[in-house]
């Protein structure tokens, strides 16, 4: 729960890495302004080489910035050095100091705050429980492993007052299952104790469980800004439609033609097709899709209803996971995934009728990518 | 028989001991999964499959014959591993034919092949490029082509999606097993993923600690674990496990005050204490009380994909990790909700050994 007061603004950001040569300038963050309120947790995700590390440098002061301006409490701190911040960090190249154990590293980052010794301890002792790191509390950073220094790091920056807390991939050395019991934690203290906490990622899953809003980027650009299930219902364009969600959405491009009373998508290079009677859509959606005949049609895997309809699919593989299977078909010339919440019998090389229902489609421009409906909604 | 054998295979470093009487076996074409948390010894065991390490007790049988005295390039075996380990001066077609000059081909068989293997792997347009000039995807599937090449008896690859895009690391989970499958070869994949292993598997050996923990079906090992280690393992989020008392009839389990129903078969636990396990699937969530549930309160909500995490909380303070689909439900912090586990995915285990309690028919 969050006041919507705005707590850190980065106001037409940009980062251009210069080389010897002018045409070896990089732009690295184009243009980036977000808004971000107290006590909010912000994920900047995207692929590799997309901006989001470039731009946690920059609100931490590692790197300068090109133009705009970042304020944070109403302070100007684009200028400033980094330890003139207020900024708590974990970063992946700002490790834990050698000489000291892990316990006082931690505790250092408290000896700023003026609170008892017993108090101090006690917020060690708190944080180290939280991250399941007391076994190592009194040995050096030298002799423990990638991902006790990495939950160490984190137990150094979350531990202090700060206005801002900025992680970079925090859990990226931990196991699996470590991972998925810490960010439910991570998410309830950070909620709790009302951290403003911008942190990078790569992995969608993570930032999907942590994030209240995601900064979706790709080529120094953002793509969209909102919470993960906007981006999941109403995703901005097919980039942040296929990079959000695991199983990733299908996507097919088609051609929209009226017929009768009714019209069709045609699937490129498949010679498949969809037929829709004009009620089925709503006149305002069915007038765009004519219009823009050039679509990109999308279903998460969930939507594809495997068993029964007037589509046919041939499965090349059913893989059962536990709590869901993921059921990989041909159709169309591509590969279709579908989720079943149960397991599913279906055979290699079977074919599997299955259907989609209007409203669970996302329909996309397929000159520019960008969103034209979500199901019946434009 | 058994393509592959691992008898007893004992590993040490100085005073380490990073192999334990491992004990396993692959039948032609099978792919079984070796999979284990980071530090169980899952490379070193490929290794010594591979011949690189020779193991202090125990042996290697491949195809019928001990390997104990033979060299890595006289085994039959392809490898691939997590950082690729591409030569760096070869093209990826000079990396890929590297076995195949190796086994004295001649240059137009090497040719067929090498085209033949890179049109499978849709790398056949970069075959010209050097390592360096190669996305992650492409090295990896270059690696995976060199492996498979000279189509080996015995495939070793060691977690090579690792270091591959969550996107394309689920492309090449769906198409892998088809690829493998062409080749018929006996393969060991390694993995730290639990859901690479239940998906590529016929049959996962869960190495701990170097131990082998199961080796069984994906399927056995996930709804019948040996051990709260082994259940831990799989499944996400992590099984909920909680300390309980078995009541005398032993049709119920006690959590403090909380209750939830046994099946049958556990008279011989009647009593004791023990430790449940819970997997969040297991759990029924209903907004009306039905007999057999108990009162829960939802405290934080996350999506994971195409499921809900939500964590509830009974008045007595027990704490439950629960899933259901996304596309159901629209919960809120603080709702009400009545809970209750599907009695036959109830998992008993002793406290002192960890073992699953197993149910007796009767």
């Amino acid at each position: 729960m969050f006041v919507p007061e705005i707590q850190l603004s980065l106001n037409s950001v940009d980062k251009t890495y210069y080389g010897k040569k002018i045409e070896a300038a990089v732009r690295a963050v184009k243009n980036l302004s977000l808004q971000i309120s107290k006590g909010e947790i912000v994920a900047l995700l995207g692929s590799s080489g997309c901006g989001k590390t470039s731009t946690l440098r920059m609100i931490a002061g590692f790197e300068d910035v090109t133009g705009g301006t970042i304020q944070l409490s109403n302070r100007d701190i684009h200028q400033l050095p980094p330890a003139k911040r207020n900024v708590a960090m974990a970063f992946e190249g700002y490790s834990l100091y050698p000489p000291l154990t892990v316990r006082d590293n931690i505790a250092f980052a408290l000896k700023a705050e003026r609170i008892s010794r017993s108090e101090s301890d006690a917020k060690v002792m708190e944080m180290a429980k939280f991250l399941e790191i007391e076994e190592i509390l009194d040995k050096y950073p030298s002799s423990i492993s990638a991902g006790q220094q990495q939950r160490a790091s984190l137990a150094r920056a979350l531990v202090r007052k700060a206005d801002l807390y900025l992680l970079d991939e925090p859990m990226g050395q931990l196991e699996p299952q470590l991972r998925s019991v810490l960010r439910v934690r991570l998410k309830q203290y950070l909620q709790e104790h009302q951290m403003t906490t911008v942190l990078v990622t790569h992995d969608q899953t993570e930032a999907n469980a942590l994030a209240d809003r995601i900064a979706v980027m790709e080529d120094g650009e953002l793509q969209q800004f909102e919470s993960p299930t906007q981006l999941k219902h109403r995703p901005a364009n097919i980039y942040v439609g296929t990079f959000i969600g695991e199983p990733p959405m299908n996507t097919f491009a088609a051609e929209v033609k009226p017929i009768g009373k009714g019209f069709q998508f045609q699937l490129e290079e498949a010679g498949e097709i969809l037929d829709y009677q004009n009620v089925d859509f709503p006149k305002s959606l069915r007038d765009q899709l004519i219009k823009h005949r050039r679509i990109v049609l999308g279903l998460r895997p969930h939507a594809v209803k495997l068993g029964k309809g007037a589509l046919k699919a041939q499965v090349i593989s059913n893989q059962w996971l536990g709590d869901q299977s993921h059921i990989a078909a041909e159709f169309a010339n591509r590969i279709v995934v579908a989720v079943s919440h149960q397991r599913e019998a279906f055979k290699l090389d079977e074919n599997v009728p299955f259907h989609l229902e209007a409203s669970d489609i996302h329909f996309f421009n397929a000159e520019n990518g960008n969103a034209i409906a979500h199901g019946l909604e434009i | 028989m058994a393509t592959l054998q691992v008898d007893r295979i004992t590993k040490k470093f100085k005073t380490d001991v990073v192999l334990d009487e491992v004990s396993f076996e692959a039948e032609e074409g099978e792919t079984l999964v070796i999979f284990g948390p980071s530090g169980s010894g899952k490379t070193v065991l490929l290794r010594v499959i591979a011949g690189v390490y020779e193991p202090e007790e125990g042996k290697v049988v491949l195809q019928g014959h001990d390997m104990t005295d033979v060299a890595p390039e006289h085994r039959d075996v392809g490898m691939a591993f997590q950082n690729f380990a591409l030569f760096p001066h070869f093209s990826a077609r000079e990396n890929i034919a590297s076995p195949l000059t190796a086994l004295g081909k001649s240059d137009s068989q090497i040719e067929e092949q090498v085209l033949s293997i890179a049109k499978l792997l849709k790398i056949e347009h970069v075959l010209e490029h050097f390592p360096r000039a190669l996305s992650n995807g492409q090295k990896q599937r270059t690696a995976l082509a060199r492996a498979l090449v000279a189509a080996p008896k015995t495939v070793l690859l060691d977690d090579p999606l690792r270091n591959v895009d969550a996107k394309l690391r689920f492309e090449m989970r769906l198409e892998l097993p088809r690829l493998l499958r062409r080749f018929g070869s006996t393969v060991l994949y390694v993995t730290q993923d639990y859901r690479e292993a239940m998906a590529l598997a016929d049959r996962i050996a869960v190495l701990v600690g170097g131990k082998i923990a199961q080796f069984d079906t994906p399927e056995s090992i996930y709804l019948r674990p040996s051990s709260i280690e082994v259940a831990k393992l799989f499944g996400e989020p992590a099984i909920n496990i909680l300390r309980g008392q078995v009541n005398d009839e032993a049709n119920r389990v006690s959590v403090n005050q909380n209750q939830f129903i046994l099946p049958k078969g556990f008279h011989n636990n009647a009593g004791s204490i023990c430790d449940i396990g819970i997997r969040p699937e297991s759990i029924r969530l209903f907004r009306e009380k039905r007999a057999g549930t108990i009162s829960l309160e939802v405290i934080t909500i996350t999506p994971l994909n195409e499921r809900s995490v939500v964590l509830l909380r009974s008045q007595e303070g027990l704490e439950l990790l629960a899933t259901y689909p996304a596309e159901e439900k629209t919960a809120k912090i603080g709702d009400p909700f009545w809970g209750m586990v599907v009695p036959e995915d109830l998992l008993l285990f002793e406290i002192e050994s960890g073992q699953r309690c197993l149910p007796k028919q009767n």
